[in-house]
């Protein structure tokens, strides 16, 4: 150990580099440089990857290069669900651009992370990963970003899938009860139809726009967050209010089309398997919960207020 | 062995070398899975190594308005886990091990006084059991790693061996929003740029020192990073950004890494 941490210079000229960098859209110059020396041997390489994980990536000739992060701090003044989808969006973009001066092809092991800080009316968008490089590849001016622990990459490119990227889909809607449809006190086992209809119409607006986001980079998406809150608002002007707001963000693959098998007159089938492996029994060495399930928690921005399944 | 140690707990490990012997008694915190790799990787337990250090952190006040370092709490933080650290390294050495797996690194805070943090550092120390000494530390020590005897195994199997836990601290102020500033935001979807910038900034030095460690302990690379952000009973703003991760060096002389084999891939059938 090095003892006591160094101090680092001319404090002030920092912070405005940093401003400076966020404004303009390009990585902060000390980020910069030390991304510059990690691609070129002279630090150390970095990785948020487990070992297990570090020698599956290697085997499938990917490289570690640096530990990379993105923030956007964002207020939400007029729209709390627009202001979502625009941090991570923003996040995003700035994750690419260090994962491009770190001469990746591809950010593994993407985690979505919040500071709970609980400034009012705001949310850090923050996303933690492993640039790396795909050997025999040039570096990517548009890098891969893939939200699935390492292990899942690798499980995914082996059935020739490839996670591309992390699309979102945001909507929220305001419903006015101007004659009570929602006061139904006395009505018994009756649907609330009219939130029904409201809370269903922003769903699916949300995983519409999921799906428009998603087109431009591959062809599906896995592992969704859901992300829903409903709120009724009393005031005494304006009557009964409802506000609903959806978000949903999700990892998109780009997975070839199945094709049919087509059997040939020597007995052989054309077609490419799905997952090119015979399933074969194993004993896990995990203590604890095993990796092997892919339920690892990849995101903690949200405290799912969803349930899934049977109730 | 160093003199700092209590002769009391001199004692103790010199009972505790005994264990590298077949009649003898080792101590471990490690699970059965964790027990059967670190033997299938060739090393014996020989005794559970721990450093502990309750740590008076100074004061600071961070500028309302601005953004900056507590210089004086990273520094607390850094050097109350680095004696932790060093104290649990001092013990492995006593024992001869060849280095300590599975370090766990954590911080208590003492109830009657809200300046006063338990720092204690606890891991199992090993030795090779054909006695080969090309796993020590640059520094001809025992090596200190945060991986499980899962993750040791592993590392191994992908021609690594640990050096050294390598850390970097950066305790930060984010700074308030004035009013005017506050209001004139009402109403609009801005990015803060000064809260984005606190966390680069804070982030950034974390990094960096966490780097630059690994890079004096002649490491090629680091495993198993993590930033974790956590605050320690301060004020609202400010918040501690930690990286922490495993050195690693390839293990050119004792295994050939051409000999490894690739690992094979498992489609779980659980849900």
């Amino acid at each position: 150990m090095s003892g006591e941490p160094p101090v680092p210079m001319d404090h002030d000229a920092r912070v405005a580099d940093i401003q400076a960098a966020l404004r303009e859209g390009r990585v902060p110059s000390a980020t910069l440089a030390r991304l510059q020396a990690t691609r070129g041997g002279r630090l150390p390489w970095v990785a948020t990857l487990t070992p297990a994980e570090l020698l599956s990536v290697r085997s499938h000739g990917l490289r570690p290069i640096a530990a990379i992060a993105a923030t956007c701090w964002m207020h939400y003044g007029w729209s709390w669900t627009e202001g979502h989808a625009q941090g991570w969006k923003t996040a995003l973009t700035r994750l690419k651009g260090e994962a491009c001066i770190a001469g990746a092809n591809v950010v593994l092991d993407v985690k979505m992370r919040t500071i709970p800080l609980g400034i009012e009316n705001s949310m850090d968008f923050t996303l933690v990963g492993t640039a790396a490089r795909v050997e025999g590849l040039k570096p990517s001016d548009d890098p891969i970003v893939a939200t699935v622990p390492a292990l899942e990459f690798v499980k995914l490119l082996e059935a020739d899938i490839v996670p591309t990227g992390i699309a979102v889909g945001a909507q929220y809607d305001w419903l006015n009860d101007w004659y009570g449809n929602t006061s139904q006190t006395f009505a018994g086992n009756v649907e609330t139809s009219v939130l029904s209809q409201f809370w269903e119409r922003i769903r699916q607006r949300a995983h519409a726009e999921l799906r428009r986001n998603a087109a431009g980079l591959g062809n599906g998406v896995l592992a969704h967050v859901n992300f829903g809150q409903l709120f009724k608002i009393e005031t005494d002007n304006q009557g009964k209010r409802f506000l609903g707001r959806q978000i949903v963000v999700a990892t998109v693959v780009d997975a070839p089309k199945p094709t049919k098998p087509t059997n040939m007159p020597w007995g052989e089938s054309k077609a490419r398997p799905a997952v090119p492996h015979e399933i074969g029994m194993v004993v896990d060495m995990h203590a604890g919960r095993t990796p092997l399930t892919g339920h690892t928690r990849h995101h903690q921005s949200y405290a799912s207020n969803e349930r899934e399944g049977a109730i | 062995m160093p003199s700092d140690i209590p002769v009391h707990a001199r004692e103790r490990l010199k009972g505790l070398r005994s264990a590298a012997h077949s009649t003898g008694v080792f101590t471990s915190d490690f699970s059965v899975n964790e027990f059967l790799l670190v033997r299938k990787a060739g090393f014996e337990p020989i005794g559970l190594c721990m450093g502990t250090c309750v740590y008076h952190v100074g004061y600071q006040f961070g500028s309302w308005s601005k953004n900056q370092e507590m210089e004086v709490l990273s520094k607390a933080m850094y050097h109350a886990r680095e004696l932790a650290m060093v104290r649990m390294r001092a013990e492995a050495t006593a024992m001869g091990a060849d280095g300590i797996v599975g370090v766990k690194l954590t911080i208590k805070r003492l109830e009657w006084d809200q300046h006063l943090l338990e720092f204690i550092a606890i891991g199992t120390g090993v030795v090779h059991g054909e006695g080969r000494t090309g796993f020590r530390a640059h520094d001809g020590g025992p090596f200190t790693s945060d991986l499980s005897g899962q993750d040791f195994w592993s590392l191994l199997h992908a021609g690594y061996r640990p050096v050294e836990m390598v850390m970097g601290s950066c305790v930060y102020h984010v700074a308030h929003q004035g009013l005017l500033k506050g209001l004139s935001n009402i109403g609009q979807n801005v990015e803060l740029t000064n809260f984005s910038q606190a966390l680069y900034d804070a982030r950034e030095i974390a990094m960096e020192r966490m780097q630059n460690e690994a890079s004096e302990a002649g490491a090629e690379g680091v495993v198993g990073v993590d930033l974790h952000e956590g605050s320690h009973n301060w004020a609202p703003h400010v918040i501690e950004f930690f990286a922490i991760g495993t050195a690693v060096v390839p293990i050119s002389t004792e295994l050939d890494p051409a000999t490894i084999p690739d690992p094979q891939l498992v489609l779980s059938v659980n849900s």
